[in-house]
């Protein structure tokens, strides 16, 4: 028998809402803050301090590595965000996700969810919703 | 806060515009992203992929958008009126791709209170506009700004 194949993409008829993901942790560092200030040429802030741009950026790729396989996202298509409390170089941040909304398109589907990014002492950090425009399964 | 001459939330008109120099977002900043950010979602990485797509290449990450035009707006104000960001909502408009230069163009909308004494909240909207004169990224950020001392 052939073992069933587990799916390797999430479509938009495969995704749940009300269904929390959590990220790994992810410490930030100096090499970050540095690695951003440069590439976005944004003011520094004051000595110690994380862009308060950067855990949204960071989030992004954490939300790769959740338990289940990537999403098909055709597009970002915006976010309302509310940064809540200062990221310092060297807290351990992550992600915790779930979709709160979906509606299908004609092309695909939009997907919003709702995401906040903690830090090692639990205390949300930043959050906000995100809404994604999602491939539909293709046709077999 | 900052070292620029001492400006502060009483100092910001409302109504004031501002516009950036242009940046030309290329293959190495997007490079660059996906590396600090984790995110190698094929749009912006896999050049065979995304020649069958809707946008015929790599596009840059919305959020580097975001970065960047962050940076160029930088260049243009006083530190305070992009102070601390309280908030953002955004809207990705269109892709931008490698090889296409962006600059941001800007003003200040709103002021209110802060939730904290001390502090007021200025808003300041902003387009982000590619060379050909769309508008690829549009939306509101709010920064925290400090109030003048009272004097004894």
């Amino acid at each position: 028998m052939t073992p069933s194949q587990p799916a390797s993409r999430v479509y938009f008829e495969d995704v749940r809402t009300g269904m929390p993901l959590e990220t790994p942790g992810m410490t930030v560092t100096e090499t970050h803050a540095a690695l951003f200030n440069a590439l976005s040429a944004t003011r520094p802030g004051e000595p110690g301090t994380i862009p308060d741009l950067l855990p949204l950026c960071l989030s992004s790729g954490l939300g790769w590595r959740v338990p289940q396989p990537p999403l098909v996202v055709l597009a970002f298509m915006g976010f309302e965000w509310r940064f809540l409390k200062p990221t310092r170089i060297g807290d351990t941040i992550r992600s915790v996700s779930k979709t709160v909304a979906k509606r299908s398109m004609k092309e695909g589907g939009i997907v919003v969810e709702e995401r906040s990014i903690l830090n090692q002492h639990d205390e949300v950090v930043q959050s906000g919703r995100l809404t994604l425009l999602v491939a539909k399964r293709p046709a077999a | 806060m900052s070292a620029d001459p001492a400006v502060y939330f009483e100092d910001i008109p409302v109504g004031e515009e501002y516009a950036s120099p242009g940046r030309t977002v290329t293959e190495a900043d997007v490079v660059i992203f996906a590396g600090l950010s984790g995110d190698y979602n094929v749009l912006h990485t896999d050049a065979e992929h995304m020649k069958a797509s809707q946008f015929g290449e790599r596009i840059a990450h919305g959020l580097l958008g975001l970065s960047i035009q962050q940076g160029l707006l930088d260049r243009v104000v006083t530190a305070q009126v992009t102070g601390p960001l309280a908030a953002v909502k955004w809207k990705f408009k269109g892709p931008i791709k490698i090889g296409d230069t962006i600059h941001v163009e800007a003003q200040v909308t709103a002021k209110r209170d802060g939730e904290q004494p001390g502090w007021g909240v200025v808003t300041v909207a902003r387009r982000v506009v590619n060379q050909r004169g769309e508008v690829v990224q549009e939306g509101e950020t709010d920064h925290l700004v400090g109030r003048r001392p009272e004097r004894a």
